[in-house]
């Protein structure tokens, strides 16, 4: 949906799709890059950030954000154990959508494993953010690895 | 008049970032943006701009090589190279290519200003491990960073690196030929060259020698990783 068509929608149908998300890479200027795309949509709000699984848990449970976007390689914690212990605590209502380097099926198989609703590659999350984000916000799958992405209920 | 940043980074979001980053600072503005070495090359050589950012992981042209020829092309050029380590191998031929700036991409939010700060004074912004390595050069003669130490291998030539990059990028002799406007015979004499000079005989040989040198980076799944160090973006 483009922006014009979202600012033409009643005040009440624009609150049912705001999302608040939690940022988690251990890299601030790739935090900073994924916040200016995601603030460039109507509704949806950066709640916080963490910079690595440890802090992204105690995140989870104060913030209690919508999606969680995730990093796999982290220091302290790896993104992968973060997606189980988010899934084990069944915080209700969160999804975790993995935005990582590796470009790889076995990569992608062990994050929807742990418990993760969507899986985007890195080189191509300015391409594939806006509608994972769009996808796992609503509770389905998206994952897209460097040669396109997919959506599935 | 604006201080003209060209940013080279293969990751969009990390190019946003930067661009973030940057654009606060009054007085200067991102004058291109370059997804790969190849393409910063071009875009620096029209733009013209006072300080080029480089990531060092590049496809087709890595940092490393881009300001090698960069400033082959005109030495007046300002360098920072974005790193994701501060080995030793990795400065010393940041610093041997002729860079001014040596910034790592996990500092990059606190220390990028600074180093673009420094080359606009006309002086230099390295990481304190640089520091401390340079400063062992003068106290250990055995750590000197010497632009004169014999190298440990036969030295390519700047096409040769070129050709063994796109080789242990996986990309085929005839596709190299077209990315670097050679023939097909062209390209595979290099090859050969290349094979002969380093002792290889083969192109997993070729590709890991590129990455002990630092022409390609890979990435590695965390289970096989030090959780403690350095991550990749």
């Amino acid at each position: 949906m483009n922006m014009d068509a979202i600012a033409g929608l009643p005040l009440k149908v624009k609150n049912l799709m705001a999302v608040r998300i939690l940022l988690v890479d251990d890299h601030p200027i790739v935090r900073q890059g994924l916040r200016t795309l995601l603030e460039g949509r109507t509704g949806w709000e950066v709640v916080g950030e963490a910079s690595d699984g440890l802090e992204a848990l105690d995140k989870v449970e104060s913030l209690k954000p919508d999606v969680v976007v995730l990093d796999v390689t982290m220091p302290r914690m790896n993104g992968l154990e973060a997606c189980r212990h988010i899934q084990q605590r069944s915080t209700p209502g969160v999804e975790v959508l993995f935005v990582t380097q590796h470009d790889s099926p076995q990569m992608m198989r062990e994050a929807l494993d742990a418990g993760a609703r969507g899986y985007v590659v890195k080189s191509n999350a300015a391409r594939d953010l806006l509608e994972a984000v769009d996808a796992v916000s609503q509770h389905r799958v998206f994952t897209a690895l460097a040669r396109g992405p997919q959506v599935s209920c | 008049m604006k201080l003209r940043i060209l940013l080279a980074d293969d990751h969009e979001i990390v190019r946003r970032g930067l661009c973030a980053l940057l654009q606060k600072h009054e007085g200067w503005e991102i004058c291109g943006e370059a997804s790969d070495g190849r393409e910063a090359l071009e875009m620096a050589k029209q733009l013209k701009p006072d300080v080029v950012i480089v990531d060092i992981g590049m496809p087709n042209l890595n940092g490393l090589d881009t300001t090698r020829q960069l400033l082959q092309y005109d030495p007046h050029f300002k360098i920072i190279v974005l790193t994701i380590t501060d080995s030793d191998q990795v400065i010393r031929e940041a610093l041997d290519a002729g860079a001014r700036g040596f910034v790592l991409k996990s500092d990059a939010a606190r220390d990028l200003v600074s180093a673009v700060e420094a080359l606009q004074s006309k002086r230099m912004f390295f990481t304190p491990r640089v520091n401390d390595l340079v400063l062992a050069g003068f106290l250990d003669k055995g750590h000197a960073i010497s632009r004169n130490e014999p190298p440990n291998l036969p030295t390519l030539t700047a096409r040769e690196r070129e050709v063994t990059q796109l080789l242990a990028e996986g990309k085929s002799s005839k596709e190299v030929a077209t990315l670097l406007n050679l023939s097909t015979k062209t390209v595979e004499t290099h090859r050969s060259n290349i094979m002969r000079k380093l002792s290889l005989h083969s192109i997993r040989d070729l590709v890991v020698y590129a990455i002990k040198n630092n022409i390609i980076q890979i990435q590695m799944p965390p289970q096989f990783r030090n959780t403690t160090e350095t991550t990749l973006v």
